[in-house]
């Protein structure tokens, strides 16, 4: 005997599970939504089990995730690779699968046909564009599922997939918001002799992966570090704290920029071999008379000297990270003249689709006046932000040697020791 | 599969990708697609034509760099056509100037890439390139 489905309480049935995912989509935190979803499909399509496999893009495996009359997938966190098996060739082939014979020969994963599952559909989940998952259903019974069964599962599947994404997003939209907030300093480290203010503001829509960090070191002396890793949401903004880690860490073995650069260069090719990031890299005598800059591919400095109209700081250019290893790094020093402020920024804050990023570093440029960075920055982010939401990340940063002081013996941190060494 | 704002062309046997007037984070899996395809589908070498590119962020050039990567390991490698200023200026602060091999031209770009042995340049794609890790459609956005 077969299990037969009447087409009628079918279209019913279909209303019933497009009923239920809209009211749901807007409670979507709810993860049971999808066992929900299974569980509705299973009863639609009179079948005896549902589940949904997400795909892991990391790993290229799909994950079983939820499931109506299968649990067991779920609890044992069964994983096929994808293009083998039943699931694994839907994903693989963007298109839908029935069996009529589920065995070793036929599908990978044992728990199905040590259920006595006879017959299977799958289909695959898309959402925006590319697959996110499988979602099936079998049947203990032998059964030939029709085009009308296979529409009906499409449907709950792309219900589906946009609920999972929707809910992925924001998951990653709050782990990247945690993560960006740990990440970049909450308060600026306290510098005798120095002013510091900073803004960052996450584009709209996606996260990217801009960040910067200031801090002393040992033997006197600050860092001042502004990066931009290239892609956005949680993969950028990891990516983004093993580079400011890294940094941290070579920042204390080394005084030289390019060494430091070159370090972390050779770390991320290694470990992270597909990431690519802009890193300026400062380091600030502890007078904070001068600064040594190594630039990987970001842009220089702008400087502006009491009185005067700012200029972008002539610094050797260098490679962005992540491109090719043993790259030559140059490192430029700048003397720093009591009341100079220095603008590091990223380039969220002066490229703008539709214009040549000159206009946009000149825009900059006029913006920046030897002021308090306080002020500073409040008249940067006016002139060149205004009232427009951001589309990528900024991050900007001022920093102003103080007016009224022009002793050397600035950094407060122990005695300025024969190690500040500064052979560049 | 392709998106029609990278659209991929063979000419003389070699995929050259047309850039749209802005790549940047929205639109930029795209052109990691073309490229995937691109290289699926070449000799080994391929051309992105950035003629009409006014505006390129970090992630337009996030998948140029990893573009070049593939290419190379494989014996080929990703040529640049630009015109104009923008581009150009953004590979010059970024350093990538000194290590993309860029042209004025398209005939210039294919004029470095030796011919295809045999004249049949889709006969000659070697079994394995498909299989390259990062080709299949699943890695492109990831």
């Amino acid at each position: 005997m077969t299990a037969q489905v009447d087409p009628v309480s079918t279209e019913t049935r279909l209303r019933a599970i497009q009923s239920i995912t809209d009211a749901a989509l807007s409670r979507l935190d709810d993860r049971e939504l999808l066992v929900e979803l299974l569980d509705r499909t299973r009863e639609a399509l009179r079948a005896d089990t549902a589940a949904a496999l997400l795909l892991d893009f990391s790993s290229g495996q799909l994950i079983a995730t939820a499931a109506a009359g299968l649990e067991e997938e779920v609890r044992q966190g069964v994983r096929i690779p994808v293009g083998r098996g039943f699931a694994g060739r839907i994903a693989a082939e963007h298109r839908p699968v029935i069996l009529d014979q589920v065995d070793h020969t036929t599908v990978l994963n044992p728990i199905l046909w040590a259920k006595g599952i006879q017959s299977m559909m799958g289909v695959p989940m898309v959402a925006g564009g590319r697959v996110t998952g499988v979602m099936h259903v079998g049947s203990l019974l032998p059964r030939k599922f029709t085009g009308h069964d296979v529409e009906l599962l499409q449907l709950a599947a792309d219900r589906a997939a946009a609920a999972v994404q929707s809910m992925a997003a924001k998951a990653d939209r709050a782990a990247v918001e945690a993560l960006q907030h740990s990440l970049v300093p909450s308060a600026l480290p306290a510098v005798a002799g120095a002013e510091m203010a900073a803004r960052y503001v996450p584009g709209s829509g996606v996260v990217g992966g801009d960040w910067y960090d200031v801090f002393t070191l040992p033997a006197g002396g600050l860092c001042v570090v502004m990066g931009d890793v290239a892609g956005s949401g949680l993969p950028a903004a990891v990516i983004m704290g093993r580079m400011r880690s890294a940094l941290r860490a070579y920042a204390l073995e080394t005084a030289d920029p390019a060494e430091v650069l070159g370090r972390l260069d050779r770390k991320m090719q290694h470990f992270e071999p597909d990431a690519l990031a802009t890193v300026l890299y400062a380091v600030f005598e502890p007078a904070l008379d001068q600064v040594h800059i190594c630039l990987a591919g970001h842009f220089p400095p702008v400087i502006a000297l009491p009185g005067q109209p700012a200029h972008l700081a002539p610094i050797a250019k260098g490679l962005m990270i992540g491109v090719s290893p043993g790259v030559p790094r140059q490192v430029t020093t700048v003397p720093i003249p009591p009341g100079a402020l220095l603008c590091f920024y990223t380039d969220g804050l002066v490229e703008r689709p539709g214009e040549l990023i000159d206009d946009g570093l000149e825009r900059l440029r006029r913006a920046v006046v030897a002021q308090s960075p306080e002020a500073a920055c409040a008249e940067v982010m006016g002139a060149l932000v205004g009232n427009e939401p951001a589309r990528d990340d900024i991050a900007l940063l001022m920093m102003r040697r103080r007016p009224d002081r022009t002793d050397t013996t600035a950094v407060a941190v122990p005695p300025a020791s024969e190690e500040v060494d500064t052979n560049v | 599969m392709s998106d029609a704002r990278f659209p991929v062309e063979i000419v003389n046997g070699v995929p050259v990708v047309a850039a749209p007037e802005e790549v940047d984070i929205t639109n930029a899996d795209g052109l990691r697609m073309a490229l995937l395809e691109s290289a699926a589908r070449g000799p080994g070498s391929f051309v992105v034509d950035l003629t009409r590119t006014q505006f390129c962020d970090t992630s337009g050039l996030h998948a140029l760099v990893g573009a070049r990567k593939r290419a190379q390991a494989e014996g080929g490698d990703l040529l640049l056509v630009t015109a104009g200023a923008a581009v150009p200026r953004i590979f010059a602060i970024t350093g990538l100037d000194q290590v993309f091999a860029s042209f004025t031209s398209l005939e210039e770009a294919l004029a470095q890439i030796p011919a295809v042995a045999g004249g049949a340049p889709h006969s000659d794609i070697s079994p394995g390139t498909s299989a390259l890790p990062g080709i299949s459609p699943d890695d492109a956005g990831a």
